[in-house]
């Protein structure tokens, strides 16, 4: 369809963010996202892109030049890793609530203590209740993917609201793999213009943000719950028309890998997906069944769909790759939000929080091999006792 | 080539300003508000071709509670850190998309109006971020000595012994406000190498405000304006009596009106008083004084003095008794 390229996770995102034509960049350094603020400089530097590369005082500045610039009508874009996802906090409300479709790409890192460069989705998964379509991605092609897929969701009229697009920092931001690069022409198909509705314009002017009276907060919140759940037809729509233009081949909401006849399923999001795709492979031809199911995306979270995917097996395993401390069910995020998507599910598997991956640390072929004989052994059982295992301690 | 506003022209008296408000009824800022006083000429010499930036602040709350604002032409809020660096991306939109041919109108005046807070305080990154990248834009602080829409707590500009409910007085602190503001705009002026356009102001004098506004618009990079805007809720005098404190400020040495000389680097005075007044004077007017005595108020005159001294006034003898 394309041409083909090696390309680091960081270069693909870059590389999309040249093909959607974006307006204003704004950079802040922090690892391992740098490098796609380094290549866009680059670009732009070169005369590949057109844009107003705006050198950010700190990642709460980098969010805010970002709100300002979509607020005027431009396509605007940012970025960071870990604590730098955290300090930008103030700007997510406020930005989703404002319907203001900017893309910010997460290269998740750990959030300190101490500064460990090493990746967590703590940092990215922090954000996610704030009103703004998020999904990862597994592979520096799906990178770039989710890049121009997410600016067609959220600047959708039907949409307006604001997207993280997050890849694994290091395994998918670092690591060179083959990707294939969408065509200009394919791409300006695909991805119409950003023409908001509601702008900062001087001869329509308006007034974007007023204080408002409690009274009219539920109104708000209401819309604001109705904007990100109607935004799933969107997604659907739009994963389809990017899948028939560009040539690929996304479920808008989940990676199934042999796991339609599985009895044991592992569920989780972005690259360490890839890795257990290849213990289930191996599995496989040692007659187990076994399967993976990767969330593409996490919010707004497909419940119906993953309760489909996962209800038939004998034992589900989520593995979170973050820390969510103190959290019901002692695993992570994903464990929560699986049980939860059970829970009215005309059956119910087995389902154990695995938290691995810690630190930046790879999740090894054997720990997923563990993962897997830990749901047979709790299928055979009937339950699961304890029922959340954090690597490498607990199992 | 960076893209650039119409020129606008210098206003010559209050007579001549132009009519047309564009910060209008329907908001709910306090009687003899200085600060709305100080919006509507900013508003009025900005003009339609305008976009504000309103941080967290009076400015804000105080004109949208009503769930929409006074201004006739685009306003936005953005939190009270980011007035900066939101008018930054405002322009930059603006730089990009006239560039790539995607706005096809002139470049628009951009213009935040920060509170002291959002200005030196919290603010204090972002606008000098804003400045120091050359952005087109002006920059105006109006100065009301506190965080006034919070209940009136203290600010880095609020003056050396003020009551605010942060610095209260009491045996321990009999002066409420032990430490001395921070001189924003010499902060400013000092070191953006950007820097196109600096100056102070004061609702006292309002068509000088207002050629400042314009002059700010006018100046083709980042603006910084700085405006005195007396509170009579947070510094306790009566509601009408608003522009009188405001005179009486720059009259005593309190607050000082002049244009910063971009190729030397100095302050050109454009108000010197004629007669200067003790400082006593205007700590009288004012309930958020009351409290202290006179080796307070000595060194606030002492505090007085030295600013007039940075912008080569000379401070006159006090008058015989």
């Amino acid at each position: 369809m394309g041409t083909k390229k090696n390309m680091t996770g960081c270069i693909a995102t870059a590389n999309a963010c040249r093909l959607a034509d974006v307006d204003v960049i704004c950079s802040y350094p922090i690892r391992p996202y740098t490098g796609i603020m380094s290549e866009l400089a680059k670009m732009v530097a070169d005369g590949e892109l057109d844009a107003e590369f705006v050198l950010g005082e700190g990642e709460h500045g980098q969010l805010s030049v970002t709100y300002g610039a979509s607020a005027a009508g431009a396509r605007a874009f940012t970025g960071s890793s870990g604590v730098g996802v955290t300090y930008a906090m103030e700007l997510y409300s406020p930005m989703a609530g404002e319907r203001l479709p900017a893309q910010m790409a997460i290269a998740d890192r750990t959030l300190d203590p101490p500064g460990d460069f090493g990746e967590e989705h703590t940092d990215a998964m922090c954000c996610r209740d704030q009103g703004w379509l998020q999904g990862w991605a597994a592979t520096s092609e799906e990178a770039l993917d989710i890049t121009l897929m997410f600016y067609r969701m959220g600047e959708d009229p039907e949409v307006y609201l604001p997207q993280y697009a997050c890849q694994d920092g290091y395994f998918v931001s670092h690591i060179v793999r083959e990707c294939d690069l969408p065509d200009q022409a394919a791409v300006d198909e695909f991805l119409p213009p950003f023409k908001p509705e509601h702008y900062l314009e001087v001869n329509n002017p308006m007034i974007i943000g007023a204080q408002m009276q409690p009274e009219e907060g539920p109104p708000m919140q209401y819309q604001r719950y109705e904007a990100i759940e109607g935004a799933r037809s969107i997604i659907e729509k739009a994963t389809a028309e990017y899948n028939k233009i560009i040539g690929r081949d996304y479920d808008p909401w989940l990676e199934c890998y042999k796991s339609e006849d599985a009895d044991y399923i592992l569920f989780e999001q972005g690259a360490h997906a890839m890795t257990a795709k290849a213990v289930v492979d191996k599995l496989r031809d040692a007659g187990e069944k076994v399967g993976v199911v990767r969330l593409r995306m996490l919010r707004p979270f497909p419940a119906k769909q993953v309760a489909e995917a996962l209800k038939n097996a004998k034992a589900v395993g989520t593995v979170d790759c973050g820390v969510a401390l103190g959290i019901s069910g002692a695993a992570g995020i994903l464990f929560t939000e699986v049980r939860t998507a059970l829970y009215t599910a005309d059956k119910q598997p087995i389902t154990v929080g695995f938290v691995a991956g810690l630190g930046g640390e790879v999740i090894t072929h054997d720990e997923f091999y563990r993962m897997f004989c830990k749901l047979e052994e709790v299928a055979a059982a009937g339950k699961a006792e304890p029922e959340t295992y954090w690597f490498p301690f607990e199992l | 080539m960076a893209a650039i506003t119409p020129k606008l022209d210098m206003i010559k008296s209050v007579q001549s300003a132009p009519e047309k408000e564009c910060y209008v009824p329907g908001h709910r800022t306090c009687a003899g508000c200085g600060p709305a006083l100080c919006y509507r000429l900013v508003a009025k010499a900005a003009g339609k071709n305008t976009i504000l930036i309103g941080p967290t602040g009076c400015m804000y709350v105080a004109n949208t509670s009503y769930s929409c604002g006074p201004w006739a032409v685009p306003w936005i809020h953005t939190q009270i850190t980011s007035g900066g660096s939101c008018a930054s991306g405002i322009e930059a939109a603006y730089q990009a998309m006239i560039r790539k041919g995607k706005y096809k109108g002139d470049f628009p005046g951009i213009v935040v109006m920060a509170g002291d807070g959002g200005s030196a305080d919290i603010g204090i990154q972002a606008m000098s971020a804003a400045l120091y990248r050359a952005h087109n834009i002006l920059f105006i602080c109006y100065d009301n000595e506190s965080y006034a829409n919070t209940g009136i707590q203290v600010s880095p500009t609020t003056p050396y012994g003020a009551w605010t409910s942060f610095t209260p007085s009491g045996p321990v602190v009999p002066e409420a406000r032990k430490l001395f503001p921070k001189d924003l705009t010499k902060m400013i002026t000092r070191g953006h190498p950007a820097l196109q356009f600096a100056a102070t102001a004061s609702i006292g004098y309002p068509v000088d405000l207002m050629n400042k506004v314009r002059m700010g618009i006018n100046a083709e990079g980042p603006a910084f304006l700085y405006l005195h805007c007396p509170c009579p809720k947070g510094w306790s005098f009566p509601s009408e009596r608003t522009v009188e404190v405001a005179r009486l400020a720059v009259d005593c040495g309190m607050f000082q009106i002049y244009t910063w000389d971009k190729e030397t680097g100095e302050f050109h005075v454009d108000y010197t008083p004629r007669q200067q007044k003790p400082v006593a004077e205007y700590v009288k007017l004012q309930g958020r004084f009351s409290h202290l005595q006179p080796e307070h108020i000595a060194k606030l005159q002492a505090f007085a003095d030295k600013r007039f001294e940075e912008v080569g006034i000379e401070v006159a003898a006090p008058a015989a008794k």
